[in-house]
């Protein structure tokens, strides 16, 4: 495993260590569990109660009783399956869905310095964890696969522009696909790609990948100059506590104020 | 009411299975892998697979005539001279759909009974 990106050997050494708690960098967190990722949570990725809950799988109603109930157990997962809200598979895709699309952005080379807080348990609960060296080859795998779509990372976090030949529809390619043409729709020179996939309910890297893709069709504005510094997360991010119900807390905000 | 793992499992013991796993087709993530690779490599596979199920989820050949919510292919194949690869489309709990991916011996698997088997996996991993 290559130690090239700064966070690498922390990581594996946590991982090595089987340390629990929570691994925290300017974009985001990954949380431990007997050194394995069981979660990951970002302000740059739509969290798992956003993808449940946008496309309608999950009411909000239904989300905020199973936190309300199980959030300070750290059991909400397991509340909505015996709760059969949402079946086993549906969770663990979900779960994994959510876990891979925060890491990306937690785990870029770029994220600023890494600080690990021991002990720290996550809200939602885990079940069952993802080996690091697997998600840092998914990770890599990810920005490689941005880079040969279209190698322009500044797209991935700066608003997101239609460009103008495109409001021209004879400068359209003969089609564009159903999912792409909703981020486009959504592209008002504001929102970024992960805003964009937060309306839409969808992990972020989606988008990431169509706005590369539209990008390089022309229909997308690609911004010039160097790379731009990731989103940083809110400073209250950055202060997770020991304190599980104060992180459940906090959490729960951002989730109400989403919904 | 059957987890990944245990999905992927039952997979493998269709006649002839060779491989199975479970991949998000926009971003080719493996979600869960088991048995052998078609070529050796499973996240290779997956990525392959997710290739080609995003041109059948999405090329307008394909979505011709559709009008509902989710995605118009329910199941794509490839028949080689030694094996069938088939994939099974299932609607994930959120935008952006997951396939199960089936890699099947030419002589020892069944192919039909193998699309029935693997449609009931399908169905399994999202019913409550």
């Amino acid at each position: 495993m290559s130690a090239a990106d700064g966070h690498s050997p922390m990581l594996f050494r946590l991982a090595e260590q089987r340390a629990t708690g929570v691994l925290l960098r300017d974009t985001g967190a990954l949380y431990l569990a007997d050194g394995e990722v069981v979660h990951a949570e970002s302000p740059a990725a739509p969290g798992i109660e956003v993808l449940l809950t946008a496309g309608g799988r999950l009411s909000p109603e239904t989300w905020q009783e199973a936190v309300a109930a199980a959030g300070a157990a750290c059991a909400t997962g397991r509340w909505l399956i015996e709760h059969r809200r949402l079946a086993a598979g549906e969770l663990e895709i979900s779960r994994l869905g959510a876990l891979y699309d925060a890491a990306y952005f937690v785990l870029l080379p770029a994220a600023g310095p890494t600080r690990f807080r021991h002990g720290v348990r996550h809200w939602f609960g885990s079940l069952g964890g993802v080996p690091v060296a697997r998600v840092e080859y998914e990770t890599r795998r990810r920005r490689l696969l941005l880079d040969s779509l279209w190698p322009h990372p500044r797209l991935d976090a700066a608003p997101v522009t239609v460009a103008r030949a495109a409001l021209r529809p004879a400068a359209w390619p003969p089609f564009v696909p159903r999912r792409q043409a909703a981020v486009l729709d959504l592209a008002d020179g504001v929102r970024t790609p992960s805003a964009i996939a937060a309306l839409l309910g969808r992990p972020a890297f989606h988008a990431l990948l169509d706005v590369r893709r539209l990008a390089a069709l022309g229909l997308v504005e690609t911004p010039r100059g160097g790379t731009r510094a990731p989103a940083r997360a809110p400073a209250w991010f950055q202060n997770i506590g020991d304190d599980p119900d104060a992180a459940l807390l906090r959490r729960l905000r951002v989730a109400l104020e989403r919904l | 009411m059957s987890g990944i793992d245990e999905c992927l499992l039952r997979a493998m013991a269709l006649p002839g299975a060779r491989g199975a796993a479970l991949v998000e087709w926009v971003s080719g993530l493996a979600l869960g892998v088991i048995g052998e690779a078609a070529g050796g490599d499973h996240e290779a596979v997956a990525a392959e697979t997710a290739a080609y199920a995003r041109a059948t989820a999405e090329h307008p050949v394909f979505t011709a005539g559709h009008r509902g919510t989710g995605i118009a292919a329910e199941e794509a194949m490839v028949v080689t001279g030694t094996g069938y690869h088939l994939l099974r489309f299932l609607e994930a709990p959120y935008e952006g759909g997951v396939f199960l991916y089936l890699w099947l011996d030419r002589d020892q698997g069944n192919l039909a009974l193998a699309l029935r088997g693997l449609r009931e996996l399908a169905e399994g991993l999202v019913l409550l």
